[in-house]
């Protein structure tokens, strides 16, 4: 346990003291702060553009982020060779691989839990009724990003880090349009679409079951019988993607 | 008999440059040993292995065959990674740490209790001649002072045997010179030194023993003093003869004695004759590339 909290330490440490970090910040404190903009040229729906810009700030923040930085996080890492001299310490490759994830994870939760406070001022400001709905929509966007970071960390494992981005990034698209392709499979007469798109469903993590976003806006109730499904099925998705990914790493050779 | 803290048995590791390329032998039934309180230079060309010989015996890379010990024990379990120390080929560190954090962080992952580690931190830096950068970003350092905190990391738990891979290079008579004292102060408290070079001079005034490879094959394992010995041949003799100052070569004994009489006959003034003693760079030279010393043998 303490070497992955050492090297989730460093990680936090590492990305915290990395520009491109403050650059996602102030685009999500933008995109907030035009939602108060945008608010104002809607007289009667102010507050519920307000919330919806400003969720989708911190959606897209915590992708970039998990999708930007755990795609160059172990890479980075082989790259510079500094991988080598941590290696050689009492420290499994398994325990580097979760260090890393928890290192980007405590990032992660610092980043959505400020700018959900930034966005809970702002709602609060704007008289929107502030239920537990909002912290279901935060935990989602949370959750989505960990299934993220997980890709990028797998990916990140044998690929290059230009083409994890690009592999990541096309599973966040795609994650939220599983659900679509569901009803276009359920539709289509054409088998060969039909088999295709059932693959694309079953191998791509449907990323839109984790989204409630909209519940906040719309002042919707989610259940517990659709949250605890969902986040059960976004945890299995980490779990096996940083097995797979931690044996991979485990076969590799640093030459 | 110092205790051996490494035994290399049989290592073999072959690779592919390229998809459609044959399987290259990298390292071939190499076999060595390291003991305590010694300096074993690891030598060889470009190419020979040295690299991939670290690698494996780090489990940095998966050896094809053989087999590992350290300190007597099979396998490198996390209780004998405790007792290595190691500092890569052109190591590149975390430049947003401070010297102190970084020492900090390694130290941390040996599992240094915090007092202990901030104290043996102060004493390496202080060692290292660091104490003035250590608040400051390692971005900020020179080469010279990355390796120097690069040995420092590879110190910091009091290991008991260091490997580098290529300490001094790059570095200027300077750095060089402090990274020596270095080793020869960390063998001198009873830590077994492994480390490889290119620079054969700095290898024979440091080692103990010798580890040479050629393209993969172990050529020698021993005694640095054994083997300059083992190439000693002939005498040098100078003497002062009517066009000036000469100094020539003989091959043996016998020779040097005809030489001699010869020039006492000419009335040549001898003014010196040593043993044709050869250094580890033309001994090298000779081992791993085949090339003779050239030089003037009389007659």
């Amino acid at each position: 346990m303490n070497a992955i909290r050492v090297i989730a330490v460093n990680t936090f440490r590492e990305i915290i003291r990395d520009r491109i970090l403050y650059g996602i910040l102030v685009f999500a404190l933008l995109l907030i702060g035009l939602s108060l903009a945008l608010g104002q040229l809607s007289f009667a729906e102010q507050s519920r553009i307000s919330a919806n810009f400003g969720f989708t700030g911190i959606h897209l923040s915590a992708a970039i982020l998990a999708i930007f930085i755990g795609s160059s996080l172990v890479a980075r890492e082989i790259e510079k060779r500094t991988i080598m001299t941590l290696l050689v310490r009492p420290l499994t490759r398994t325990q580097f691989i979760v260090g890393k994830f928890f290192g980007l994870v405590m990032v992660l939760t610092s980043l959505i839990l400020g700018l959900a406070l930034v966005l809970l001022a702002v709602l609060s400001f704007l008289e929107l009724k502030i239920e537990l709905n909002f912290l279901i929509a935060v935990i989602g966007i949370w959750f989505e990003a960990l299934v993220l970071l997980s890709l990028a960390l797998f990916f990140g494992s044998f690929a290059r880090p230009t083409m994890t981005v690009v592999f990541t990034g096309c599973f966040f698209l795609i994650g939220h349009w599983v659900d679509s392709l569901k009803f276009f499979v359920e539709k289509s007469e054409s088998t060969g679409f039909k088999l295709l798109g059932t693959t694309i469903t079953k191998v791509f993590p449907n990323l839109e079951v984790l989204n409630w976003r909209s519940a906040p806006v719309y002042e919707l109730q989610v259940p517990a019988s659709t949250t605890a499904p969902a986040l059960l099925y976004a945890f299995a998705w980490i779990v096996f993607l940083l097995s797979l990914t931690s044996l991979i790493f485990r076969r590799r050779d640093f030459v | 008999m110092s205790e051996i803290v490494l035994k290399v048995v049989n290592l073999s590791k072959s690779y592919k440059r390229s998809a459609l390329q044959s399987r290259v032998d990298a390292l071939k039934d190499v076999s060595f040993e390291v003991s305590a309180g010694q300096i074993t230079g690891f030598l060889g060309a470009n190419g020979a292995g040295k690299t991939t010989s670290i690698k494996c015996i780090l489990e940095l890379a998966r050896a094809d065959r053989g087999e590992v010990f350290y300190f007597g024990e099979k396998g490198l379990s996390s209780e004998a990674r405790a007792k290595i120390g190691f500092l890569p080929e052109r190591p590149y560190f975390y430049e947003y740490l401070t010297g102190r954090e970084f020492l900090r962080f390694y130290g941390q992952l040996a599992n240094m209790k915090p007092n202990d580690l901030k104290q043996q931190s102060d004493i390496l830096l202080e060692k290292v001649g660091l104490s003035h950068a250590a608040d400051r970003p390692l971005r900020g350092y020179s080469k010279g002072m990355l390796q120097r905190i690069g040995i420092a990391q590879a110190l910091i738990h009091r290991p008991q045997l260091i490997i580098l891979d290529e300490p001094v290079t790059g570095l200027d008579p300077d750095g060089r010179f402090e990274i020596r004292e270095i080793i020869l102060a960390a063998a001198k408290a009873g830590t077994a030194v492994f480390f490889s070079s290119h620079l054969l001079p700095d290898a024979e005034s440091l080692c103990d023993r010798l580890v040479i490879l050629k393209k993969g094959n172990l050529i020698y394992q021993g005694a640095t003093a054994d083997l300059l010995q083992k190439h000693t041949s002939g005498y040098e003799i100078s003497y002062q003869s009517q066009a000036g100052a000469k100094t020539d070569r003989v091959k043996d004994e016998k020779e040097l004695q005809l030489f001699i009489d010869q020039l006492r006959v000419s009335k040549n003034v001898i003014t010196e004759i040593k043993p044709n003693r050869s250094s580890l760079e033309e001994v090298f030279m000779e081992i791993a590339f085949d090339k003779k010393k050239t030089s003037e043998v009389h007659p």
